[in-house]
């Protein structure tokens, strides 16, 4: 019993500890890590991936290696190897043909299309038709070139299947250049700091958050002031309609501001009878919809908090300045703003930091446009080099560097919030002694 | 306090400024079901013709119902495991003596202020290394993990206000300290459990940037990529289809916070992320 009971707080915390440390303490870290790579797209996450390409061969010829091999690397042969022989058996070819290409051309490597028709012909039961030959150079093609080989072992393989055999110094060190996986580098840190995009995007960052940030505190200011003046049947109508964009999925949301702005959306209609043409409101102003779609849904939590933060001030303090003759702005100005310094704070920090490192509304709202980074936030930037582009090429640990920012920003200010707000108050002691 | 008389000029205000959400939503339903008029707002008439993807699927955008089938397999897998998982440790950092408890403590507050959001890259990455890429039980296991956090703080609080008293007198009366977690103080805070399985329900059928990248494919699509996926394509520019795909996703939610309004409302002022 003693024994089960001292487990018994393991047993509470383990569940949840390997899950978190497993899928978000990790991750923190690994993003580091993978942010000292050139992973991408073309090198793959895994291991180790030889790969002959047209600039494998370029470099090897800048290389002055032996200029044999380089051409023979890239030409194409006609190799009867047991995985070519299977595609041979299930062509359509006379038993008896089968039989003599298995026999007499086993392991045969040719150079030329030519070469394999002679070859043909000299067998017996040599194939009649056009149709039938062109099958058979079909099914032993081979080449090295662009062909993905995982261990060094099926690299060799490779090699030999297309009759190219090489000394242990040679097959090395075109083992190394054939090598596309990742590697180990600083470049990406250096290219951030090089690059022209990395102030311009900064610059969105920095005036996207300020912008929604005014807008949110201020709207939630507004609602939490006006429903507090109300009645309390109306006042709680309100703040629920405040809450829909927030807890409705952010796809839905979005998609309710794009009709709501396109051309022949409520605003273009509602607009046309104040004599302004019918337009695409968020190709125009992207800037201002990107705010207002996440000041909408930002401004309830202020909102909520601020309510609550109003109601409780003892009713009393309120009363007395009523008593005395002020207005409610004055009530407002010098008696509940003054106790609303801490929640504003609050809300400003927190929200900082969610804006400064989500992107969904953006991603689906303009994707970074129109236009070229016209709206293109850090946060977006990142997932665009790393997840998302239109070049093809994902440079996952490009978008891990950028990532890595945006990962010490939130360490920082996290760590800093847990000061202002002081948690100790937050852990009291157990008081069972078990 | 007494209430407050009705004061219009305000009410006028506040219903101007709030006229985007009244419209945006009134609209999303009137237009799924009507023909969209491009000349004027008002529709010309009935049609149930955007709901016909309830029956045929969208060319080359898969089928509606397998959709539906993972993102409700996808949310009930993250509430189970994130009230299980929380209800536990959040007893454990309530209530229980351990070593280092209120360094996990303040960990939890940490990782409950991170925005995880700039983990997807590697955790992409992770998931591509590990074989969990494209599958449910991948964004499954990250999506529960990075709620899991909050959680255990909502239920550390939960359980923080439950009276000691409760605990010492089942003690008393011969219980281990599991049975009386089980039998005496979880029935305490079941209105706790409702509302965090109702809150990360939620989270989990709206969420959106995990399953665009973890489960891209079309065996694994989430209703949320479905939807977006029909935004983006240029050949469709159907407001009509979208709102109803829209309606029909965005329903449990509404019929969720249409009757627990009041705590969720308590959750989301508490401070989450948004």
């Amino acid at each position: 019993m003693r024994r089960l009971r001292s487990f018994l707080p393991l047993w509470f915390m383990l569940p949840a500890s390997v899950i978190v440390t497993l899928f978000f303490v990790i991750p923190v870290f690994m993003t580091f890590a993978f942010s000292f790579t050139t992973m991408s797209s073309d090198t793959g996450v895994l291991g180790n991936r030889y790969i002959v390409s047209e600039a494998t061969l370029l470099k090897l010829k800048e290389l002055n290696i032996d200029p044999v091999l380089v051409a023979s690397l890239g030409e194409i042969r006609f190799v009867f190897d047991d995985t070519n022989l299977k595609n041979i058996s299930q062509l359509n070819l006379k038993p008896s043909l089968l039989k003599e290409i298995n026999t007499k051309l086993k392991n045969k490597v040719f150079a030329t299309e030519k070469k394999l028709y002679a070859a043909l012909k000299t067998l017996k039961n040599r194939p009649r038709s056009f149709k039938d030959r062109k099958a058979i150079s079909k099914a032993t093609v081979s080449s090295m070139m662009n062909k993905e080989f995982l261990t060094a072992d099926e690299f060799s393989q490779g090699l030999v299947s297309v009759g190219i055999n090489l000394d242990a110094p040679a097959f090395n060190q075109l083992l190394e250049l054939t090598n596309t996986s990742w590697h180990w580098t600083t470049d990406n840190y250096a290219e951030l700091m090089a690059s022209d995009f990395t102030l311009k995007i900064l610059g969105n960052t920095l005036f996207y958050v300020f912008c929604t940030l005014f807008f949110n505190v201020g709207f939630a200011l507004l609602l939490a002031l006006a429903t507090f003046y109300m009645p309390s049947g109306q006042s709680k109508i309100f703040r629920a309609l405040w809450l829909i964009p927030r807890i409705s999925p952010s796809v839905i949301y979005v998609l309710l501001w794009k009709w709501f702005t396109f051309d022949s959306g409520f605003m273009s209609h509602f607009l046309s009878s104040f004599g302004f043409t019918p337009q695409d409101w968020l190709k125009e102003f992207p800037w201002v919809f990107v705010i207002l779609a996440n000041g909408f849904v930002g401004a309830s939590m202020g909102m909520l908090i601020f309510s609550s933060a109003i109601v409780a001030i003892p009713g009393d303090v309120l009363r007395a300045a009523e008593v005395d003759g002020a207005y409610p702005l004055q009530q407002i100005r010098r008696i509940i703003l003054p106790l609303l310094a801490w929640p504003i704070l609050f809300v400003t920090s927190y929200q900082t930091l969610s804006l400064l490192t989500s992107f969904e509304y953006i991603l689906l709202l303009t994707d970074g446009g129109p236009g070229f980074f016209t709206t293109e936030t850090w946060a977006l930037n990142a997932y665009h080099t790393a997840l998302s582009n239109y070049f093809g090429n994902l440079r996952y640990g490009f978008g891990a560097t950028l990532a890595v920012v945006l990962v010490v920003v939130g360490i920082i200010l996290s760590l800093l919030y847990l000061r202002l707000f002081d948690f100790k108050k937050l852990v009291t002691e157990p008081q069972i002694e078990t | 306090m007494e209430d407050r008389k009705p004061n219009w000029l305000l009410t006028l205000f506040l219903l101007i400024i709030s006229a985007p959400i009244l419209i945006m939503y009134f609209w999303l339903f009137i237009d799924s079901i009507s023909e969209i008029n491009t000349d004027g707002l008002w529709p010309e008439h009935f049609t149930l013709r955007n709901w016909r993807f309830l029956y045929e699927d969208i060319d080359g955008h898969g089928n509606v119902w397998k959709a539906t089938l993972n993102t409700a397999i996808f949310a009930t897998s993250v509430v189970s495991i994130v009230v299980i998982l929380s209800s536990t440790a959040g007893y454990a950092l309530s209530r229980l003596r351990f070593p280092y408890r209120s360094q996990f403590l303040g960990f939890v507050l940490l990782l409950h202020s991170f925005p995880s959001v700039t983990l997807i890259i590697s955790i992409f990455l992770m998931l591509r290394l590990i074989g969990l890429y494209d599958t449910l039980v991948g964004v499954i296991l990250v999506k529960a993990a990075l709620e899991l956090p909050f959680g255990i703080w909502i239920m550390k609080g939960f359980y923080d206000t439950v009276p000691w008293e409760i605990e010492m007198a089942g003690l008393q009366d011969g219980a281990s300290r599991f049975q009386v977690w089980y039998k005496l103080v979880l029935p305490q805070i079941m209105p706790g459990i409702a509302a965090l399985a109702i809150f990360s329900f939620m989270a989990g059928w709206s969420e959106f940037v995990l399953p665009l990248i973890l489960v891209p494919g079309s065996e694994t699509k989430l209703l949320s990529v479905y939807l977006a996926g029909l935004m983006i394509d240029d050949y469709l520019s159907d407001f009509g289809l979208f709102k109803a795909v829209g309606l029909f996703y965005i329903m449990p939610v509404m019929i969720f916070y249409l009757f627990t309004q009041d705590k969720l409302m308590n959750i989301y002022g508490g401070g989450t992320k948004g």
